[in-house]
């Protein structure tokens, strides 16, 4: 499936076709990330239940260094 | 002295010293620096993460769990509704509902935009976030985010990483006197001396990054500061000899042996 992640598009082969897999997928499973679709803030707990779809824009951003 | 403790809403502190995360040269170093710098609030950006490299450490491994208050902010926003969604962005982590708001109006000064700053401040407050605004040192738009449910606020001594100093102690003084929520002086300061005189105007607290992170020293500094603001802080409160135009003498005229 094709979406649109942190900018860039990406293609990835999913089975359950949830958030929860796309973030496993990219090997952020466990990590501190924050995830937003379409403009909507999910918290962890929504991962396994939100359904992704083909050209959803996904961001996903953590805590950097800053002032 | 008892105990000088302070607050924002609900968290009692007893350092007055907010200390930034970027710019360190070494997550060790700065590990090092902030237990010197005995501060009990660390700030943080939000960015995405870079998916081509995601094994690499999150600034948050290097940093004791549950030893801070975090103080996400927003900083790269432009616009209030910028700000408004990296905010929400940082309370999704789940690790803070404080946010500092941070609107740049000018890529060259990072000076903050007020207009869009107070635009901001008011959504966050209606959405029960802990709003501490980063903003000009004016005392009307201080009081207008106070007004707006600021839990405090904080007007830069100078542009953002320039190591100034306190530009205008005069507005400064009139900021602290005029506010019914903490004061912090975020940005600008360069050295220990400015952070006295943060604290000696009359500030809760100071927020600094660069001065400690790009110091020689970054642990050094972040003591020089922690002592700077301790002794600013407790010669605010022990409250200064006034200002005289002419010497007066320690030991006065009388029985003096040479007529």
């Amino acid at each position: 499936m094709e979406l649109i992640i942190n900018g860039s598009k990406r293609e990835l082969q999913l089975e359950s076709r949830t958030l929860a897999e796309v973030i496993d997928k990219l090997g952020l499973s466990g990590k501190p990330v924050v995830a937003e679709v379409d403009g909507e803030v999910l918290v962890a707990e929504q991962w396994p239940a939100f359904a992704v779809m083909p050209g959803m824009k996904i961001e996903l951003v953590h805590f950097v260094g800053g002032g | 002295m008892s105990a000088d403790t302070w607050r924002i809403g609900k968290h009692e502190m007893s350092s007055r010293f907010f200390l930034g995360t970027g710019l360190f040269p070494s997550p060790l170093v700065q590990q090092e620096a902030i237990s010197a710098s005995g501060a009990e609030v660390l700030t943080f950006a939000i960015r995405r993460v870079n998916l081509d490299a995601v094994e690499d450490d999150s600034i948050l491994q290097h940093i004791e769990p549950g030893a801070f208050i975090f103080l996400p902010n927003t900083s790269g926003a432009r616009t209030a509704d910028e700000a408004v969604r990296i905010a929400r962005l940082a309370r999704a982590s789940g690790l803070s509902d404080w946010v500092k708001v941070e609107i740049s109006a000018s890529e060259r000064t990072l000076l903050p935009d007020p207009i869009e700053t107070l635009r901001a401040t008011e959504i966050l407050v209606r959405e029960g976030f802990t709003v501490l605004p980063y903003i000009s040192d004016d005392p009307i738009i201080c009081r207008k985010l106070e007004e707006a449910g600021a839990a405090a606020i904080m007007p830069g001594g100078a542009p953002i990483g320039t190591g100034l100093g306190i530009l205008n102690p005069y507005n400064i003084g009139l900021i602290v006197e005029e506010a019914g929520v903490p004061v912090i002086i975020d940005a600008g300061l360069g050295t220990a001396s400015d952070a006295s005189l943060a604290m000696e105007l009359g500030a809760s607290a100071v927020l600094m990054n660069t001065p400690v992170a790009k110091a020689k020293d970054p642990v050094g500094m972040a003591k020089a500061m922690r002592m700077a603001i301790e002794a600013g802080r407790l010669a605010y409160v022990s409250g200064r000899m006034p200002k005289k135009r002419y010497a007066s003498a320690s030991s006065g005229m009388a029985s003096l042996i040479v007529k």
